[in-house]
């Protein structure tokens, strides 16, 4: 309950870094994203569009009679698709594209802001600097765990399935690589999350201060 | 004050008369995603939509008599998008191959209350033709056992990439003698025409397009893995029950579309290419008599078959889940679409072409740019004609020879040309073109040099 009390303590007084911290890593992830797709394709992106992310919302809760159908379909919609289109063939194919998706915008608003929390619990930790080491790679770990599978790259060649490892195949890793670790997307975001659950709660119970032990009866109670 | 009261009310009502009937006007929507760039897909997508032959169809009595349709077409390169927006209801019909199509079932299955239908095909090859294996036109690759250690590119999760899969179990090279890349079709073509990669397979027509511009060449075709490659459409469940009169507008739609192609292939491929910018010479290869495709929206045993073969293949290599093909296909709309028509549904589904035998004894074709197409029933008189065109400084759109093997409908200039005495035979690949030759006391010759033959002085 102490560490629990340490952990609110610190969001309670930091919250406002933490929320802009986690919106600001969603939104770096968009540009690293960009980036990265600009320089693997060497292709600047040459078409934006944007889409009633809210009107499709409304729509979909209004068609989808199952609660539980409705939630990975919202989670799939998009909100602004930036790419290349190559013009080389019919009227024009979209080689690649960065898809803005609210849904992934909070995952990783909540990874930012989880990431900032275990930052501000190391500050306060006296630890040795091998451990404060230890410590920043298994948020670092945790943090690409997470982020990684939740890249919203997409590729014309994957047309049955699009999925996380578009990314990793768009980014080079091999077909049979990429396709042999789909299915274990939601494992290893539970596991980035899970790896960052645990450091927040290890770094909040070094940080609270050993209750006082009180041997015996006070006689002048 | 009474007769003033009823007089404004009986105005006022008579006002609102024509409003009233507007209110109960019910507005359909009807939203189909189609790919413009994938030839098999036309007769429920392109075609439809340009020629308008949906709101033909649609109906305009009893329920519908008020009816106010809306009608929207999404193009898009690729099936699984289509997938996505059905599942977001802002699609209700959607065309696609093969694999999309095992992929959009069993996704949605995978739901609690969703679901697809598979109504109708758009059409077919037999054999698999559609998809292939090419190489740069100037590779020293001749045939698919030569791919051992080259790398291979192909669009993942695309029929040319369970094709590629096949093709290489078939002929026993194991995943680990080549490198598979993961490649778009218009990336792939790209690569192919700069030389980049070795070999990149694909779904029609591209490899069609590599070989009429020139960049590449075919070594393998998705006919020699003998599964059927088909195109259809599906329709979200609830759409199909709320509205089924709709959905057989939209089979008959699909049905007119194959009519008018059949009807005049060189004016439907001319249309087509204002549509698509898929060159039409490309697009006469799949539409014109002997082409590539067979138009037939039916649903036949073999497709269900091929689909559960292909179904396997993916839950193989990409995990899907699985599908209840008897829960997901109907023949019961294709069927009241064909009985309104007026056509003998069980004599189109129990009809199979087969191009090594229909396409037997087809004329060879020449498409002069001014002239449009004309035919001739055998080599020499095929070659005297190229050989009179090119005199003349006639330009010549094309040339169409065909496959002794397989009967695939070849453009003259890519195809491998065996000469024995005075007989002339084409063939897609080099293997069986000198087999040929060695069987017959002839020798490969080039396109150019059997028309040489038949170039007259003067």
């Amino acid at each position: 309950m102490r560490v629990l009390a340490t952990i609110g303590h610190t969001i309670r007084r930091d919250w406002r870094r933490m929320l802009g911290q986690g919106v600001l890593f969603a939104l770096l992830f968009q540009l690293f994203m960009m980036i990265a797709l600009i320089v693997r394709f060497q292709q600047l992106p040459n078409y934006v569009t944007t889409y009633d992310w809210f009107g499709n919302v409304a729509w979909i809760i209004r068609s989808t009679p199952s609660w539980s159908d409705m939630w990975p379909i919202i989670a799939e919609e998009w909100l602004i698709e930036i790419g290349h289109m190559n013009y080389d063939y019919g009227n024009g194919i979209s080689v690649w594209s960065l898809n803005v998706i609210p849904s992934r915008l909070v995952v990783l608003s909540v990874l930012g802001a989880m990431i900032a929390l275990c930052l501000s619990l190391l500050r306060r930790d006296s630890c040795s600097t091998r451990t404060a080491t230890t410590l920043r790679a298994t948020t670092g770990l945790g943090a690409v765990l997470v982020a990684m599978t939740n890249a919203t790259m997409s590729w014309v060649v994957c047309c049955a399935t699009p999925s996380w490892v578009v990314g990793l195949a768009m980014l080079g890793l091999g077909v049979s690589t990429s396709l042999a670790l789909e299915t274990m997307g939601p494992l290893l975001t539970g596991l980035g999350f899970g790896l960052l659950t645990a450091l927040i709660v290890l770094l909040a119970w070094r940080a609270t201060p050993p209750t006082t032990s009180m041997k015996g009866t006070p006689r002048h109670a | 004050m009474y007769s003033k009261t009823s007089l404004k009310a009986a105005l006022l009502g008579a006002a609102l008369v024509p409003f009233a009937s507007m209110a109960s006007a019910e507005k359909i929507s009807i939203a189909i995603g189609h790919q413009s760039m994938c030839t098999d897909t036309y007769t429920a997508g392109i075609v439809v939509k340009e020629l308008g032959l949906l709101e033909k169809h649609l109906p305009t009595d009893g329920k519908y008599a008020e009816a106010d349709y809306d009608v929207s077409w999404a193009d898009y390169s690729s099936g699984g998008p289509i997938t996505n927006q059905m599942m977001a209801n802002k699609l209700n019909f959607g065309v696609m191959g093969d694999y999309p199509l095992i992929v959009n079932g069993a996704k949605f299955q995978e739901t609690d209350s969703l679901r697809t239908l598979y109504v109708a095909g758009t059409g077919y090859n037999l054999k698999g033709s559609g998809n292939a294996i090419v190489v740069p036109v100037d590779s020293d690759i001749y045939s698919i056992d030569q791919l051992k250690g080259k790398a291979v590119s192909t669009p993942v999760g695309s029929a040319a990439w369970g094709m590629l899969l096949k093709a290489m179990q078939d002929n026993e090279i194991p995943t680990g003698d080549y490198v598979l890349k993961n490649q778009s079709p218009a990336v792939g073509a790209a690569n192919i025409a700069a030389g980049k990669i070795d070999a990149h397979s694909d779904f029609c027509p591209w490899s069609e397009i590599m070989e009429f511009r020139g960049t590449g060449r075919k070594i393998y075709d998705g006919s020699e893995t003998g599964v059927p490659y088909l195109h259809g459409v599906v329709v979200r469940q609830d759409f199909a029950e709320e509205y089924p009169e709709v959905v057989e507008a939209f089979i008959k739609a699909v049905y007119e579309a194959g009519e008018w192609i059949r009807e005049d292939p060189m004016r439907a491929v001319s249309m087509m290419e204002g549509w698509t910018g898929v060159e039409k010479e490309v697009l006469y290869l799949y539409f014109s008599q002997g082409g590539h495709l067979t138009l037939d929206p039916t649903i036949k045993q073999e497709w269900v078959d091929a689909l559960t073969f292909n179904h396997g293949v993916l839950v193989k290599e990409k995990a899907i889940p699985p599908l209840d093909f008897e829960a997901w296909i109907t023949e019961d709309y294709v069927k009241a679409a064909y009985a309104d028509l007026g056509v003998d549904y069980a004599a189109e589904k129990a009809s199979m072409v087969d191009p090594a035998e229909a396409n037997k004894g087809l004329p060879m074709e020449i498409w002069h740019s001014r002239d449009g197409v004309s035919t001739y029933p055998d080599m020499p008189a095929f070659l005297t004609a190229v050989a009179q065109m090119q005199g003349t400084g006639a330009k010549l759109n094309a040339t169409y020879v065909y496959d002794i093997e397989t009967g695939l409908k070849l453009f003259g200039k890519t195809a491998f040309w065996v000469k024995s005495g005075g007989d002339y035979a084409t063939f897609l690949r080099k293997g069986e073109a000198e087999a040929y030759a060695a069987a017959n006391g002839g020798e490969l010759v080039t396109f150019d040099a059997a028309i040489a033959d038949f170039i007259t002085e003067g």
